[in-house]
């Protein structure tokens, strides 16, 4: 394991990481001194080589992204940076954004210099008021220092940055309906092609990437493609914030190269929950299928993920003890996805409206064995068929938990209702009490 | 603008409109077929007689995608798609190999889980459904769904129907959110007032509370909903498809030609549905021609009146109605008045009864406001090429002159409308102001009434140009002649738009005193020989006849004694209209009892276009053939009575059934000659309007599509999405009269009153603009002027 | 045409049709034969009398006997009838025809939108092969086992809605009436209206 993160998140503790003296005491904004002087191809090379992949769930080459906008085409070009973050699960852009709004600034400044762009949004989610606050002050003092607006830092480069708040709807994550939103419509995903690299934002080439992929953009520029590519694994390079929640000693954000493995995860997490194990964890948010202790080997960057079975998605590990109902989590993810689910599809309107009725049955131990093959066919129909992945979100954890404990299902038919004890779960139960 | 116009623009503008079209070979079920670049795979599967089901999709509105139900295996040159793909968003590659739910299993899969979705929250309310039995979710649900459903759970429930206008009704638990209704509102007829609103199973068609879905064109949502979500107020849970005995027909209301579908039961029209012809209304039509049909069931001429000594209209056999006629028009001088909306046939049959049974060129089928330069301005304009909705599709620019497509011909504005969203067609039109119609067509309007000859000749065109005359023109002295030189000068096409349906075809019969059928002069010699010849007539009147304002004239004074007339609104040509018609012997055939039936002699009953046959000729000059809807009516057609009229005067036409007619004027051809002759006739000034005063202003007015036409008359639902009744004045005439929106003004002359309430819009502020033929606003009537007069306007 | 003539024309018969035409005639020969042929009437004598003084006397038909239609009521006396034609879909002698019509707020002839206005079924049609009971969604339409359907006219063989409505039983309220408080039509199909509430009738009153 090497040395060289934490990058993100390393002036997190000090008291002022938020303000720009704070930023600039840490080197801040010299990335972008260096980025303006260079010729922009040249920051798309200087990402592509880096290996940045989007950690916004997808893992899209993020300088293959930049390198689709088509250049001297005469036409406004966009950068938007989803900071619609609402996976449950995915607290992983809020606390940078709340400890460190600069880094994004600073990375959307390169971002937009590097793709032409000349106006720039940022789309948060509109439930974190603490948040939207903290940026909206960061993006003004900016503003303030000449680092947005007009010729910016005397290179002759404009951008102006505009912070939109969302109206709290899960699916304006997915980048067309968020760029359906942005432009005052209902969020719902766009037929695709074209791709927003071609018609996005307003029918012009717009860049759409997660909030942690820009941040991280001003420390390759610093430090070089070379030293990015340095961390992680052959495929997945780099650094990222992994998010443990849940029944662990002590939640939150750990920086590491892409590759660490849950098990040194939970390690510095000070371990599961005292006095309880493992039961199973999501390596990306709900919408991942599930692990069990049977993964804690699994490297944690987007090949090892993918290859046993499930998704890194944004990286929120939540952690669940055997004190946990399997059955009762998975209701509560599919109960999230029905209300989330936008409408347009019909598998996804359907189809999550159906699948609640089905678990809740479950849950309260009313139906037969046969029912899960039912719920399972439910799920094959719904996985795949829809618009977008909102759907498959909602099946993925369904799927999964039938995967591996299909017998606790059985045990709720045969009990009659739910064998778990709901209060045991809890942060307030006492510790080790069953 | 959304992607896909602006996809669209692009698509557009980077094709040649020549381009040689890119055929692309792919491999459906195993079959091989060829179609153009761009085509979407279910329509390419579609070519092959493969059936994909689906609901979203619609080829004339965007690609959405939502109903998921067209899921298909694509593969394209061996590498497949992960998952199965919505057949209606994917266009056609070249190596591309489909397989549908007939050859891939998980297509089948896909497809009937789709369905099964589809259907939890459906109310399977079939039985008192009025889609049940045309339902396109009943009948793919039974030949793509999976027969029963796994679904045990709590259907979504909403309240049941709300009226989303007064003529649409919504059932929100049976729509299946396909977004058909809303992508055609906002896509097709540019009035987005409906969308859909909530998210997930709780999304919901809806409109905005303060404005209900008050469009022109909302009857097409309800046809082309694929469940019984929309509903029309007029049919609702009248019938059963298998009671209807539906029958191709064209639309009597305007020129616009659309192609119409008659459903009947027991000899009466509960519905009528748009045709489908691409060239034409592709698959749409206007709420009018839709909903507008009950006036043929109601207050009907079931036998022949007669006026007694008393002066009272009496009921009487045919032969006494006839022979009373006939002694009538043969011993007086008799000229003939046809209403704009007989069809090609019966119109001939008026025009040869005139020049045979009366021995008159005085005809004419101008029932309405109208000139002399407009009779020549039509001789003249037959002569030219024809013009066609495909060169509308493919000009450059669109010049509406006295024309307000929406309200007077609304599928030329559909068609118009399609080009400015696909490629930013432009547009302009000479208007005194700008209405909701040209503000949707983005038109650049030029509001200077009373300078319209000028304004004319200003026009830059070209040879890919389209010029757009409307019937109102002529009612500008020397407009036409300006419009006909702008033509020439520019090579650019030139049509001109009757309101009505029969009025092209009235032209062409000879329905004018002009003109022989075929487009002959009656001035010239020769012309007159070939109909003589062809009719084995005597020799035909040789002098130029009257015109509708000439006859009128002629009967205040007595020197015309007797009138056929045939479908003729007196109050649609001038105030003063009916006092002449007093005077003369005046024989009417009419379909229903109306303002003529005061003045006339003897009524003889005809019958409506849903008892008859014939055909109506569109504003591009295409004949829209239509056989009788009720096969059984014992109304008869205006041609056949008229040819048992003239037996009955002893000079027979021999136009005893509408085929014998169709056929002996097709065969005369087109007899078109000089067209330097009629030009030379038309003279290009304009009569200068005074300046209007401090409380004075230019009166404009034009027919709103849905009025007080007595065609849609005993038609409440329709009524209720007529445009609002009010007077146009500009912000500025306001704030003088001390006026806000809604306030009511009143408008007058020297012969009556105007009292409406006004909204203040985009007009030239010497102006004021009201409908002609509304409630309370019949300035015809009213101040006995339509246009182009001065009046006082001040607040009420 | 005499019978000469037209046996003329006839083609001669072969012999054994000739045989099978020849009446062999021996008369009665003997006590033995008439007492046989006596028998068979003395025998029925003592048995019991199978003919029916119809119309004096009727007698029931099988319980399933297909007799005339009936539109039946809800028990509050709301047509069951939603005017869906789907009898009419079904019947093979196109003998029914329905019209629905919207059911208003002032004017409730059965719950649910909808109800059938005009309803006729035209016996001289009908086959009373029982598949429009079969196609009713709601169990409006059903069969009595009333047989006497006969007339001199034939326009008085076309049965209109009133000719075949059930007739108002206890508890019920001649329609248009409200529906039962705070039921829906679900209430209705699931049969949980028990009959006519005060309310309903306070409400019906200014339609009688």
């Amino acid at each position: 394991m090497n040395t060289l993160t934490p990058v993100l998140s390393a002036f997190w503790d000090q008291k002022d990481s938020f303000t720009m003296e704070g930023y600039k005491r840490n080197g801040g904004y010299l990335a972008l001194a260096k980025a303006l002087a260079m010729d922009p191809d040249k920051i798309i090379e200087e990402v592509k080589e880096s290996g940045l992949r989007g950690r916004g769930g997808a893992g899209f080459p993020t300088g293959m992204k930049w390198g689709f906008i088509p250049q001297g085409d005469q036409k406004d070009h966009y950068l938007v940076v989803n900071a619609d973050e609402s996976e449950p699960g995915t607290c992983k852009d809020t606390p940078l954004l709340m400890a460190n709004p600069h880094v994004l600034i600073e990375g959307v400044i390169i971002a937009s210099y590097a793709i032409r762009a000349n106006h720039a949004f940022i789309y948060i989610r509109g439930e974190v008021t603490h948040v939207v606050r903290r940026v909206q002050q960061a993006i003004e003092d900016a503003y303030s220092a000449g680092l947005l607006g007009k010729n910016i830092l005397g290179k002759g480069f404009d951008l102006e940055l505009v912070l939109h708040v969302g109206a709290g709807a899960y699916i304006c994550g997915e980048e067309t309906a968020l760029l359906d939103s942005l432009e005052g419509f209902r969020g719902q995903p766009r037929l695709r092609p074209p791709f927003p690299a071609i018609a996005g934002l307003y029918a012009r080439p717009t860049v759409v990437n997660n909030v942690e992929s820009i941040a991280s953009v001003p420390s390759i520029i610093a430090n070089g493609a070379q030293w990015f590519a340095s961390m992680g694994t052959e495929k997945s390079k780099g650094f990222t914030l992994y998010s443990l929640s849940g029944h662990i000693t002590n939640p939150g954000q750990f920086e590491a190269p892409l590759g660490i493995t849950l098990r040194e995860l939970i390690d510095m997490a000070g371990g599961v929950r005292a006095g309880h194990k493992l039961k199973f964890w999501t390596p990306g948010g709900s919408s991942t299928p599930m692990f069990t202790d049977a993964h804690l080997d699994v490297p944690l960057d987007y090949e090892g993920v993918a290859a046993a079975g499930s998704m890194l998605g944004t990286k929120a590990l939540q952690i669940f003890d055997e004190t946990t109902c399997v059955v009762r989590a998975v209701l509560r993810w599919t109960e999230f996805y029905k209300h989330e689910s936008c409408g347009k599809c019909t598998p996804c309107r359907e189809g999550t409206w159906w699948l609640v009725q089905a678990l809740k049955n479950l849950e309260n131990g009313q139906g037969a064995p046969e029912d899960l093959e039912k719920l399972l066919d439910i799920c094959d129909n719904i996985m795949g068929r829809s618009f977008c992945a909102l759907a498959d979100g909602a099946a993925s954890p369904i799927i999964s938990s039938l995967q591996y404990f299909r017998d606790e299902y059985l045990e709720h038919l045969k009990n009659g209702g739910c064998p778990f004890d709901p209060a045991a779960s809890t942060i307030f139960a006492t510790a080790g009490l069953r | 603008m959304s992607i896909q116009e602006i996809k669209n623009q692009e698509i557009t503008s980077s094709q040649g409109a020549d381009s040689a079209i890119e055929m692309i070979t792919i491999i459906v079920d195993g079959f091989e077929v060829s179609v153009p670049k761009g085509t979407l795979v279910i329509r390419a599967a579609e070519k092959l007689g493969i059936q994909i089901p689906r609901f979203c999709d619609h080829p004339l509105l965007d690609p959405v995608g939502a109903c998921r139900q067209c899921l298909v295996d694509i593969e394209i040159n061996g590498r497949k798609f992960p998952k199965p793909q919505a057949s209606c968003t994917i266009p056609v590659e070249p190596g591309m190999v489909v397989n549908t739910q007939l050859t891939s299993p998980v297509a089948e899969k896909a497809q009937k889980g789709v369905m099964e979705l589809l259907l939890i929250n459906h109310p399977l309310d079939c039985p008192v459904c009025d889609k049940g039995g045309e339902c396109p979710l009943q009948n793919q649900a039974m030949s793509n769904g999976g027969g029963e459903s796994r679904y045990e759970g709590v259907k979504r429930t909403f309240e049941k129907p709300i009226n989303i206008s007064s003529q649409v009704l919504l059932d929100r638990e049976r729509c299946i959110l396909c977004a058909r209704c809303t992508r055609f509102s906002e896509q097709i007829a540019g009035d987005p007032f409906i969308t859909l609103n909530e998210r997930g199973a709780l999304q919901q068609v809806g409109i905005y509370e303060k404005e209900p879905f008050q469009s022109y064109f909302s009857g097409n949502t309800v046809q082309i909903c694929p469940v019984g979500a929309l509903t029309g107020a007029s049919y609702r849970f009248r019938a059963r498809p298998f009671d209807l005995v539906s029958t191709p027909s064209a639309c009597e209301h305007c020129a616009s030609g659309c192609d119409m579908r008659v459903d009947v039961r027991r000899g009466k029209t509960l519905r009528r549905l748009a045709g489908d012809d691409s060239t034409v209304n592709e698959e749409w039509s206007c709420d009018k021609g839709r909903w507008a049909f009950k006036y043929e069931h109601r207050d009907r001429l079931t036998s022949p009146l007669i006026r007694n000594e008393s002066g009272e209209l009496v009921e009487a056999s045919w032969p006494e109605a006839l022979a009373h006629a006939a002694h009538g028009l043969s011993i007086n001088r008799a000229a003939v008045l046809v209403g704009g909306r007989s069809t090609i046939e019966d119109a001939y049959g008026y025009s040869k009864f005139a020049r045979i049974a009366l021995n008159t060129n005085d005809i004419d089928f101008r029932s309405r406001t109208s000139s002399d330069e407009e009779r020549n301005f039509l001789a003249a304009l037959l002569l030219g090429k024809s013009v066609t909705y495909l060169d509308i599709d493919k000009a450059d620019q669109v010049i509406l002159l006295g024309f307000e497509p929406e309200e007077e011909s609304p599928i030329i504005f559909l068609r118009i409308f399609k080009q400015v969203r696909k490629r930013g067609l432009k547009v302009s039109a000479l208007a005194p102001f700008t209405s909701r119609g040209n503000e949707k067509l983005k038109a650049t309007v030029i509001k200077n009434v009373g300078n319209e000859v000028e304004d004319i000749s200003k026009f830059a065109l070209t040879n890919r140009s389209v010029i757009l005359v409307g019937e109102r023109l002529a009612e500008v002295s020397g407009a036409l002649t300006a419009a006909l030189k702008l033509a020439e000068q520019s090579g650019a096409k030139l049509a001109w738009i009757p309101r009505r349906a029969g009025e092209r075809g009235a032209l062409e019969a000879g329905a004018i005193g002009n003109l022989l059928p075929g487009a002959r002069q009656v001035a010239d010699p020769k012309a007159r020989q070939d109909i003589e010849r062809a009719w084995g007539s005597g020799p035909l009147p040789t002098q130029t006849g009257l015109s509708t304002d000439q006859i009128l004239d002629a009967l205040h004074k007595g020197e015309i004694e007797a009138l056929l007339v045939g479908g003729v609104d007196p109050g649609d040509i001038s105030a003063s209209a009916i006092d002449g018609l007093r005077k003369a012997f005046v024989v009417s055939l009419e379909i229903r009892n109306s303002a003529m039936s005061e003045v006339a002699d003897v009524v003889l009953p005809v019958a409506a276009v849903v008892e008859k046959s014939g055909s109506f000729l569109d504003w591009q000059g295409r004949a829209r053939k239509f056989e009788a809807a009720v096969t059984n009516s014992l109304h008869r057609s205006d041609v056949r009575i008229l040819s048992i009229l003239a037996d009955e005067i002893g000079r027979p036409i021999n136009l005893g059934t509408v085929e014998k007619a169709a056929k002996e004027l097709a065969s005369f051809g087109d007899g078109s000659s000089d067209q330097k002759s009629a030009l030379a006739s038309l003279s290009a000034d304009q009569a200068k309007i005074k300046e209007p005063g401090k409380n004075q202003a230019i009166l404009t007015s034009w027919r709103l599509l849905l009025d007080n036409g007595s065609l849609q008359e005993h038609e409440p639902n329709l009524a209720g999405t007529a445009h609002p009744c009010v007077a146009v004045i500009s912000d500025d005439r306001a704030n003088r009269l001390g006026v806000v929106d809604g306030d009511l003004i009143k408008i007058s002359n020297s012969n009556g009153e105007i009292i409406l309430p006004l909204q203040i819009g985009d007009i030239d502020p010497r102006a004021i603009w009201i409908p002609r033929n509304s409630e309370n606003s019949r300035p015809l009537l009213a101040l006995k002027s339509a246009t182009h007069s001065l009046v006082s306007v001040v607040k009420a | 045409m005499n019978n000469e003539s037209n046996s003329n024309e006839l083609e001669p018969l072969n012999r054994a049709e000739r045989e099978s035409h020849e009446v062999i005639d021996n008369g009665p020969s003997g006590f033995a034969s008439q007492l046989k042929g006596f028998w068979v009437t003395f025998r029925t004598m003592f048995k019991k009398v199978n003919t029916v003084q119809y119309p004096e006397v009727k007698e029931a038909t099988a319980p399933r006997f297909h007799g005339r239609h009936q539109l039946n009521r809800h028990p509050d006396g709301l047509e069951k009838c939603i005017g869906c034609e789907l009898c009419a879909w079904a019947c093979p002698a196109d003998a029914i025809y329905v019209e629905g019509a919207d059911n208003s707020e002032g004017e409730r002839f059965s719950p649910g939108e909808r109800y059938g206005k005009v309803y006729q079924i035209n016996y001289l049609r009908c086959v009373f092969c029982g598949l429009c009971i079969e196609a009713c969604p709601t169990r409006a339409l059903t069969m009595t086992n009333e047989y006497e359907l006969a007339d001199d006219q034939r326009q008085k063989l076309i049965f209109e809605k009133e000719d075949l409505l059930a007739p108002l039983r206890a508890g019920m309220l001649l329609p248009p009436h409200p529906m039962y408080p705070d039921a829906d039509d679900q209430t209705y199909y699931r049969g949980e209206v028990p009959g006519a509430s005060p309310l309903q009738e306070n409400i019906a009153e200014p339609n009688k």
